[in-house]
């Protein structure tokens, strides 16, 4: 096994690389002055030529990517000249938010979108099934930054069970229990499309999983139903399932900043938005590329999960 | 496609959702031509008006703007940047994808590592570099979500053009001179086109959804112009003190996309051949049973006694009789074996007996199954599922599919026992090792590890074996287990399940196509057509002397070792469709000795002496015998 993971991290080699070119070509169809369009039209003409040397813009495109290429591998992303601060230190800063709101979405997602799936199948054509498939609908038809603001108004303005938004109060201790509370809406109002997206794709993996030779063999054997479906089905249909989980924890990654932005939640999301709105390009540059690379590494754990619970991938 | 177009309209959902978005689209079309306020001009005084006041019926916007002026517009514009985003990844999308799959080689290869590397990224991540890098404004949220989709067209028209640059058509264009541009224009694309739409139907709302974030996070559509995600992220300051200019443009959202999405899923389930034969519907627990009469009483006082079972197939209206009223029994200790065609209702008839046959489409409508002198045929579930494994288990046919592909032999081995003896797994694995020894696989306690993958086919048939022996059964049912094994292994099996038996007293009902095996291990055989029994007896008698036709040529059929050139004797014709059954004999139409009486009536199966039956007017070598 230690030998898959070592694979698999040199195989994601080459995709980091495509993914830093990309988005080194993306940033490049900046129109105009690239030095102008990162430090702002007030830009003092000795900050355009110290910029303009730094990023080797009076070099050739390719050896520029390679300068761009070398000083983030020395951890040197630049710097942000609207916080005027290293873009890695305020990526890394943010980034904890977004990862406790994205992953608690992506817990979510994953176990009530299996549950919902298996239990639609293990029913099909029933009441529970058409119920399920009814609400699936409506969540994966839902925009998550409607769907938040709808929460606000009701759960937090109305209700008053939870806080309206941030992620911690202005005043006041800082426990877990205050995080659960700030966290419980946004985290819910971003699993909700991929909780659809997963109970959808689980109902179709069970169904043609239940039509094959092995769980009639688990029912002849006297296996109780409950078991059946639990057990054996559900272990065959999380081969088809996983890879969908991947795809969906980059869906919660990057659709976290819709969430972001509706519970003033201070994640990477909305820092990319602000960067981009005020045309911190560095920092979009950085933050993009450092997001990537996570979800990159994410999906090698989605491998791993893979090749432990199917024997028959080679490892 | 009037086929097509009836199948959308059934599906009552995506009907529904057709005429939503119908409606939706003739609004956005003609929302210049009504009397409505200008959507871009402030009104200050008028601000965050409720809904149905005078002159604005879904009230005004932070600025006193019509809110359904805006709403209707904002449809507008949301409508067309998506519909332009879908149409703009979709022909850039299909471009590569034709290309790459048409071309194939290093082509191929370049392109799709490319497109690769964009799926590397989370979704939204893409679009909001591409909009950082061009600025925000209208065209290049279009352009970002546009180029975010553009991998999804690429490798699902990709996928179809591989398949379609290899078929004869397009060799034969080849041969005739036509170019390249000239084979993708007239033979690839006309054949990828619906493909390509049915993908933009499915995905046009996800880009009326992003690009409605877009507008939504300020980067797509700039005031005062306005879609639907703008308008709502104008109104997000306003949301607790006016929620009405949120809650318009956001239902709007929903609207639209979930009608599409009804409409995506009825056009998918409409061309999903796999959908309209019933064939993603799942086997429910146990067979259904509708009884069409009150269950017979069993004939005999044997350990299993069916009597008139009855089991049918119901797919879309039409009935298929499987098995048309079967009588068989077996006893302590004996080994029946059923013998007939595929599709003679051998293995349905040994299903029915636990309530295994897959349903839907399987239903049980008469007859009984009484076990230990107790009828399971509509007996309740928990009744059958404690029976199953325990007294009554089953060998089946193809033991790669029938053993569970991601858990050990030994876990599902101890699960066996485990089910009806709840001993501890300790206890429960040393018996499964012990199991596995009696069965005869080497190495018992290091292959009790094993995966069934990981095995030969005749290793994993042991495991079946020893699989069905777990619980000491007092019936094993095999169907074919020897079928989809080499002719040696087979042999080997068939000793092991005879010795099995003797040392056990276990009852075997053993069900094959081939005479031979039926001569190894059984002590009387039923030969199965079309449903019925035509033919049951004492193995060597029935072999000796066959007295059905259908029997005599199914034995003439069997190629006989030294016996020397022999023409072997195919049946003429092919089994009836057993959703038409003829009146009278069902073998009628392939016998030579069918005379009129056989197609008039129904025709018992009637003792000839000496233990045997048969389903003919005119039995084979009877003369012979009595004479």
């Amino acid at each position: 096994m230690t030998g898959y993971i070592l694979k698999r991290l040199i195989s994601a080699i080459p995709v980091l690389l495509g993914i830093s070119v990309i988005v080194f070509l993306i940033m490049a169809m900046i129109p105009g002055d690239p030095a102008t369009a990162i430090l702002g039209s007030y830009a003092t003409p000795e900050n355009v030529e110290k910029l303009n040397r730094d990023l080797g813009l009076d070099q050739g495109i390719v050896s520029r990517y390679f300068i761009w290429l070398g000083n983030m591998l020395q951890g040197d992303f630049g710097r942000s000249f609207a916080l005027n601060r290293p873009v890695l230190d305020e990526v890394t800063d943010r980034f904890g938010a977004t990862l406790i709101l994205a992953g608690t979405s992506f817990v979510l997602c994953s176990v009530f979108g299996i549950a919902a799936g298996v239990i639609s199948a293990a029913r099909q054509y029933g009441f529970a099934d058409k119920a399920i498939t009814f609400v699936v609908l409506l969540g994966i038809s839902i925009p998550s930054f409607f769907l938040g603001m709808m929460m606000i108004l009701i759960f937090a303005v109305k209700l008053r069970w939870f806080p309206v938004s941030g992620m911690w109060p202005i005043y006041g201790a800082r426990n877990f229990w205050v995080l659960l509370d700030h966290l419980a809406m946004p985290a819910l109002a971003l699993a909700v499309v991929a909780t659809g997206v997963v109970a959808r794709l689980a109902r179709s993996a069970m169904l043609e999983v239940l039509r094959q030779d092995f769980v009639r063999t688990a029912r002849a054997k006297g296996v109780p139903e409950r078991r059946v479906i639990w057990r054996h089905a559900l272990r065959a249909a999380m081969v088809a399932i996983i890879p969908v989980l991947g795809i969906q924890a980059g869906f919660v990654l990057s659709g976290a900043v819709y969430i972001e932005m509706v519970f003033q939640w201070p994640g990477v999301g909305r820092m990319l938005v602000d960067a981009i709105l005020k045309r911190d390009i560095l920092l979009v540059q950085g933050g993009v590329v450092f997001i990537a690379a996570c979800y990159v590494l994410f999906n090698i754990l989605v491998d791993v999960a893979q090749a432990l619970l199917d024997p028959r991938i080679k490892t | 496609m009037i086929g097509f177009l009836k199948l959308l309209a059934r599906n009552r959902l995506a009907l529904a959702g057709l005429i939503v978005m119908g409606l939706v689209v003739v609004l956005a079309l003609i929302t210049p031509l009504l009397p409505l306020a200008n959507p871009d001009i402030p009104d200050t005084p008028n601000r965050f008006k409720p809904p149905f006041s005078d002159g604005a019926i879904l009230g005004t916007d932070h600025l006193g703007r019509d809110l359904l002026s805006r709403l209707l517009w904002g449809t507008r514009l949301s409508l067309a940047m998506g519909f332009a985003a879908a149409v703009i990844a979709a022909v850039l999308g299909s471009a590569i994808g034709i290309t790459a799959g048409f071309y194939g080689g290093r082509t191929d290869n370049i392109m799709m590592r490319g497109i690769d590397m964009l799926m590397a990224f989370p979704y939204i991540l893409l679009a909001l570099a591409i909009v950082a890098a061009l600025g925000p404004g209208l065209m290049n949220a279009l352009i970002a979500v546009a180029a975010v989709n553009v991998p999804f067209f690429a490798r699902n028209i990709r996928g179809i053009t591989v398949g379609i640059a290899h078929m004869e058509f397009v060799d034969a264009a080849r041969l005739a001179g036509m170019r390249d541009r000239e084979i993708i224009a007239a033979e690839v694309l006309p054949n990828v086109l619906p493909v390509i739409v049915i993908a933009m139907s499915t995905t046009v709302g996800w880009m009326i959804l992003e690009t409605a974030g877009l507008s939504f996070l300020g980067l797509g559509s700039q005031p005062p112009q306005a879609d639907l995600g703008s308008m709502l992220g104008e109104a997000r300051s306003a949301l607790i003190t006016s929620p009405h200019t949120s809650v318009v443009p956001g239902a709007m959202i929903l609207i639209i996309v979930m009608a599409i999405n009804l409409l995506g899923d009825g056009v998918r389930d409409a061309l999903d051949p796999r959908l309209k034969s019933g064939a993603l519907t799942r086997p429910m627990p146990a067979t259904m049973v509708d009884l069409q009469d009150a269950p017979p009483v069993a004939t005999t006082k044997s350990l299993l006694d069916i009597t008139q079972l009855r089991t049918e197939f119901r797919v879309r209206g039409r009935t298929y009789m499987a098995v048309g009223g079967v009588n068989l029994h077996v006893e302590k200790g004996e080994c029946l074996g059923i013998i007939g065609e595929s599709g003679s209702g051998k293995s349905v008839t040994a299903l029915s007996i636990m309530g295994l046959v897959a349903s839907p489409p399987g239903v049980i409508t008469g007859g009984a199954v009484h076990f230990d002198g107790k009828n399971l045929i509509g007996a309740p579930y928990e009744v059958l599922r404690s029976l199953r494994g325990r007294r009554v288990a089953y060998i089946f046919q193809d033991p790669l599919a029938t053993l569970h592909p991601l858990y050990t032999v030994g876990a599902q081995l101890v699960e066996a026992i485990q089910t009806h003896d709840p001993v501890p797994k300790s206890t429960a694995r040393a018996r499964a090792i012990d199991l596995l020894k009696s069965v005869r696989i080497p190495n018992a306690e290091s292959r009790i590890n094993s995966f069934p993958y990981e095995m030969s086919g005749g290793m994993r048939q042991r495991v079946g074996i020893a699989m069905a022996l777990a619980n000491d059964p007092g019936v094993i049912i095999a169907d074919e287990p020897t079928t989809a094994l080499d002719v040696t292994v087979q042999a080997q099996i068939l000793a092991l399940l005879s010795d099995l038996r003797r040392e056990r007293g276990l009852a075997i009902i053993f069900i094959t196509h081939d005479f031979g095996v039926v001569g190894q291990l059984c002590d009387r055989v039923a030969v199965m057509y079309a449903g019925r029994i035509v033919e049951e007896g004492p193995t060597e008698a029935v072999l000796r002397v066959p007295q059905h036709p259908y029997t005599s040529r199914l034995i003439d059929c069997v190629p006989v070792l030294g016996a020397g050139q022999r023409r072997l004797a195919a049946i003429p014709g092919l089994p009836p469709v057993v959703d038409r059954l003829p009146t009278g004999c069902a073998f009628a139409d392939r016998c030579d000795k069918a005379v009129d009486a056989c197609r008039s009536g129904d025709i018992a199966l009637n003792a000839s002496g000496l233990g045997r039956k048969t389903r003919c007017l005119f039995p084979e070598n009877t003369v012979k015998e009595t004479a």
